[in-house]
């Protein structure tokens, strides 16, 4: 499901906090540091300018400071747009969010313990409760079940990203096991790598071959 | 730079709508199957809400540094106002309420944008683009109708007009910002509704995603309705607390279709049925959320609340227009998916007492809706003028809130799928026990504790509706007690067969097996808490039934027997401020029957020196638990020292506020965060109560600054004197509206200006010389015209006003009893109803790992 990353590609670990990794691009080093030192630089610089100068300039200040977010924030927005940025590993995580049988499963799981509640304040008749119970619990095995099901392929493909990392005693292991890695797709006439969903190469725009579209009829 | 500051506002508002346009293509693209464009989305969604907050941090700054260029901050602003003042006035009239509205949208966006990262993947696109579409309407709207940075023609002023001091009022402060928070709220739901209905994904996900979020907006709606009522009954001075207005029943809408949803949405995560229903109320609800505001903007109804009459009613008009289209043709596109998957069994089940409740909920709001619209709907369709007052209103919808109070108490005691008799019995017979005693007791104490069982009303028409819907009023204090007996019995018999479960399961003690109840089923009661809070409101809208309203001229030393209470009238009292002259009169007030203090009333005039015409009312209350005593001077002559007074005892009024405080702590406890297993640690636990806490202090702050007064005029609300000396005269007067022009639709029993005075003292003298009332209402109808009725004739096609909700309300109720049939017809069709996916199955390695799971669930 998840997208690839460029960063991937060269056989990298995934990308992880900027502060935490030193393998971060400049760019990654600049918009974690970013992220808390900005708000916090214009707020503080507002307030003391605020106590010099009074509220009007405060919020001159502010809005500078606001300002300069929208713009670091759409900039960070086109990039990712372009597919220029490199993904990190919370928003790979994010992009492997839970699937349609996951929420399936917490709801059904619910179900059974109101069940249990309702059994214990006497709302329900012992045959009904039973007859309930065996239901939702068919219900809860069968999405269980479909939820290990799709997971399968995907953990088959950690275990060998892992196992093929271990392998290699100069890398240290990633942190967590990164979303599955789809493979690359490259332009017949500029060979650039591109996604494997791409309809035009991103570099020199000639169309690609046609892909299946069964990914997308099933998100629809 | 600030040259150009109005120039570089509009240029970042222009800004705001590309940002948004951007991040709604974005979207779209993302959830058309490039999931990786998500993260894209989500920082251009971040992006258009940093935009607006710099569009308000230009609008501050306009207002902080007097650029009287800007239209808008000469109109509301001048120098003398300190910033405090002057950075409220950001949100103070419409076009700056506009911002503030789009930056509360933009505060719910980002705050949804970031609690939606890493879940409901396939939702976010669409949750994010619908969210942008909003913003962008109200930026549309911004820019081309209302703009807060639109300069004036003739250059800056020197000074700014500053603000009305009547309009200096903290009530009249406090309520809008609260409905707005409301009103924005329900954006959030209507985003998931139409990304689940885009998407497909129609079964518990959305419902469970949005119920937090339905349930924020939901509080805020109810606690900004309740600030609605407490202002009303604090400043207006005529002694009541609602009195369907247009704008209050604006506001009074959503919140009956959220709580509709609220009830529903169960339904749905319990057996997966009413579907379509549950995405068309949450599409209704925000609906009406923009109707509202349509008809406190546009000036399409006279009310007190109106605005300043401007051209963004044709905006609205167009966006309602998409709306409606937008939402039917999802739905209907959507309608094969949404299949109901279970069915109800029994018409003794919880399901089908939710059923009944939303039948309920929804006819209110079609009567509402239809009486408040009634005036526009007569004008156009029948060539007719008319007016609905709260005459109206208030005989005909007590009865039909009891049915809902009713519901309200008989839905906890059913249960799902179906009840037997058995159950039936043991559920009902304490509540019920409890009803008749408490109904009992009534009638025999009642009359000694001047609260009568049954009461007579007014009459609103001739005829048997009139004497009919008089009947039924006359018995509804008694009915109201019983439902209050019952529905108190029902959730205490809920929270001790709870408490007795687990303490049999595990022996816990009373108060652990209490907190632990609690926490681990917080929606349930949660909601029994609101239910409680409800009644205990409940208990205080009966007393209206028994209030007693008395007006008077006394000399000082004279004193006046009003109920139980003794006023004696000392002196009159002067005095000045920088504003204002302020004339009090000293009542004090002592106990009839034992001679007991019971504290000193200063009702008061306050002559302003900005509109020294039209003085100002101030309220003086005496509250206790039985009754507050509610004092206001009319005029106080110079010379004689002789005032008029009204007094009003209203039985019960502070019960309304005790439950408002009980609903919202009810709502809090449903609303406490869960924690997910994985991440069940202490401080993970304290990082999301920190995260409810601060979201709902935030919303309270938001609520609680001071706004003020969105321009309204109301220079009639506070001036003069109500002046009605016995029963005739105050039926009469409730149903004749006053002619003055400047308090639209307020009846001669409540208007307070000089007009109405005089309007009253005319129709007295002619009573006093024997003409009859049904004579006078037909001469002022003549003189004024239909529409100074507060309540429309009972004749020809006017009758349609309440014809048509009736009609409606059956017809849903036909509609519920044909659904509840048909599925029960389906049930019994199906041969095997256990096999649909329940077919036992033999263990398996999954039964062991399902036990684990829900060991985990139970933390």
């Amino acid at each position: 499901m998840a997208e690839p990353a460029k960063a991937k590609t060269s056989k990298r670990p995934p990308k992880i906090e900027a502060e935490t990794n030193p393998d971060a691009t400049p760019e990654q080093r600049i918009a974690g540091t970013l992220r808390w030192a900005l708000p916090l630089a214009s707020l503080v610089a507002a307030i003391a300018v605020g106590i010099a100068y009074g509220v009007g300039t405060a919020i001159l200040i502010l809005a500078g400071g606001v300002l300069l977010a929208v713009i670091a924030i759409l900039w960070a927005s086109v990039r990712t747009l372009a597919g220029d940025a490199p993904i990190t590993l919370e928003e790979a995580l994010a992009l492997g969010a839970p699937s349609a049988a996951e929420e399936q499963k917490r709801a059904v799981l619910q179900a059974l313990k109101d069940l249990e509640y309702e059994r214990s304040v006497g709302k329900i008749g012992e045959r009904d409760y039973e007859e309930l119970l065996q239901r939702y619990r068919t219900e809860a095995k069968r999405l269980l079940r479909a939820v290990d099901e799709d997971l399968a392929p995907a953990r088959a493909r950690a275990s060998a990203y892992l196992a093929e990392q271990l392998g290699r005693p100069e890398k240290k292991p990633a942190a967590a096991e990164p979303a599955k890695r789809p493979e690359r797709r490259t332009c017949a006439s500029c060979q650039t790598d591109n996604d494997v969903d791409a309809v035009f190469c991103k570099k020199c725009g000639a169309k690609m071959a046609s892909t299946s579209k069964g990914r997308q009829d099933a998100t629809a | 730079m600030w040259q150009s500051l109005p120039l570089f506002g509009k240029l970042v508002l222009y800004a705001v709508m590309i940002a948004a346009a951007y991040t709604f293509s974005v979207a779209i693209v993302s959830g058309r199957g490039r999931p990786r464009y998500l993260q894209a989305a989500r920082l251009g969604a971040y992006g258009t809400v940093s935009l607006i907050g710099l569009a308000v941090l230009c609008l501050a700054y306009a207002f902080v540094t007097h650029d009287f260029r800007i239209k808008y901050v000469a109109h509301y602003s001048d120098r003398s106002m300190t910033t405090g003042y002057l950075l409220t006035s950001l949100w103070g009239g419409q076009d700056g309420s506009l911002l503030w509205w789009l930056f509360l949208l933009s505060v719910y966006t980002a705050v949804c944008v970031r609690w939606l990262k890493g879940r409901f993947r396939e939702l976010q696109p669409y949750i994010i683009a619908t969210l942008m579409v909003i913003v962008l309407f109200f930026c549309v709207l911004m820019t081309f109708a209302a703009n807060p940075f639109a300069t004036s023609i003739a250059g800056a002023h020197v000074d700014g007009d500053g603000l009305n001091p009547l309009l200096q009022n903290f009530y009249m402060i406090i309520h809008p910002p609260s409905l707005y928070t409301g009103f924005v709220g329900c954006s959030v739901p209507f985003a998931f509704a139409i990304a689940a209905l885009v998407t497909g994904r129609l079964d518990n996900e959305w419902v469970a995603a949005c119920r937090k979020w339905m349930l924020f907006a939901w509080l805020f709606l109810s606690i900004g309705n309740a600030l609605g009522m407490l202002w009303a009954y604090e400043e207006l001075g005529w002694g009541g607390y609602w009195a369907w207005d247009p704008v209050e029943n604006a506001a009074f809408l959503p919140w009956l279709t959220a709580t509709a949803f609220v009830h529903s949405m169960m339904i749905q995560e319990r057996r997966g049925m009413l579907k379509v229903w549950n995405v068309s109320l949450v599409l209704l609800t925000f609906f009406l959320t923009i109707f509202g505001t349509f008809l406190t903007r546009s000036g399409l109804i006279a009310s007190v609340h109106s605005f300043a009459q401007s051209n963004i009613g044709t905006y609205f008009i167009w966006f309602l227009g998409f709306l409606i289209a937008a939402c039917v043709g999802l739905v209907v596109w959507r309608v094969p998916r949404m299949r109901s998957e279970g069915r109800i069994e029994a018409v003794l089940s919880r399901e089908a007492a939710f059923l009944a409740n939303n039948w309920a909920f929804l006819g209110i709001m079609v009567f509402i809706l239809v009486a408040t619209t009634f005036p526009r709907i007569s004008e156009w369709l029948m060539n007719q003028q008319s007016t609905v007052g709260p005459t109206f209103y208030n005989a005909w919808l007590p009865p039909a809130g009891l049915i809902l109070f009713a519901l309200m108490g008989i839905g906890p005691l059913l249960a799902w799928r179906k009840t037997s008799s058995q159950m039936f019995k043991r559920s009902f017979f304490a509540p019920t026990a409890a009803g008749l005693i408490m109904v009992i007791l009534h009638l025999s104490f009642g009359r000694a504790l001047r609260f009568p069982a049954f009461v007579t009303p007014d009459r609103i028409y001739e005829g048997f509706v009139g004497t009919a819907l008089q009947k039924l009023g006359g018995v509804l204090p008694l009915v109201s007690t019983f439902l209050c007996a019952f529905n108190v019995a029902v959730v205490f018999q809920e929270y001790k067969r709870g408490i007795a479960a687990r303490r049999r399961a595990a022996s816990e003690s009373f108060l652990g097996a209490l907190v632990n109840l609690v926490a681990k089923a917080r929606h349930r009661y949660g909601g029994y808490i609101v239910h409680l809070g409800i009644v205990v409101m409940f208990m205080g809208f009966t007393g209206h039934a028994w209030g007693v309203d008395k007006e008077v001229s006394l000399k000082p030393g004279e004193t006046l027997q009003v109920d139980h209470y003794q006023l004696k009238y000392v002196s009159p009292r002067m005095e000045v401020d920088q504003t204002k002259r302020m004339i009090f009169a000293d009542l004090a007030v002592t106990e009839t029957s034992s001679g007991a203090t019971v504290g000193q009333a200063t009702p008061a005039k306050f002559i302003y020196r900005k509109m020294p015409e039209s003085p100002t009312t101030e309220v003086s209350m005496l509250h206790s638990i039985r009754d507050d005593l509610y004092v206001v001077v009319g005029m106080v002559s110079p010379e004689t020292k002789v005032a008029t007074f009204q007094v009003h005892v209203n039985p019960l009024v502070s019960w309304i506020w005790a439950g408002v405080l009980v609903l919202i702590l009810g709502a809090v406890v449903s609303m406490w965060p869960d924690v997910a297993v994985q991440e069940a640690r202490g401080w993970s636990y304290l990082r999301l109560a920190g995260g409810l806490t601060s979201s709902l202090l935030f919303g309270l702050i938001v609520a609680l600054t001071p706004a003020r007064a969105f321009g309204q005029s109301s220079s009639s609300l506070h001036a003069g004197s109500v002046e009605i000396n016995d029963p005739v005269e105050h039926a009469l007067f409730s149903k004749l509206l006053c002619q003055c022009g400047d308090c639209a639709r307020l009846p001669l029993s409540t208007c307070t200006c000089s007009t109405a005075d005089s309007t009253r003292s005319e129709i007295r003298s002619r009573l006093r010389s024997g003409t009859t009332p049904e004579v006078i209402m037909a001469d002022y109808a003549r003189e004024y015209g239909p529409a100074a009725l507060s309540v429309p004739p009972n004749k020809g096609a006017l009758r349609a006003i309440y014809i048509v909700p009736v009609v409606v309300a059956l017809g849903g109720l036909g509609l519920v009893f044909t659904v509840v049939r048909r599925w029960k017809k389906r049930g019994e069709d199906d041969a095997t109803p256990t096999a649909a996916p329940g077919v036992p199955t033999p263990p398996d390695a999954y039964d062991a790992k399902l036990d684990e799971e829900l060991k985990r669930l139970d933390g």
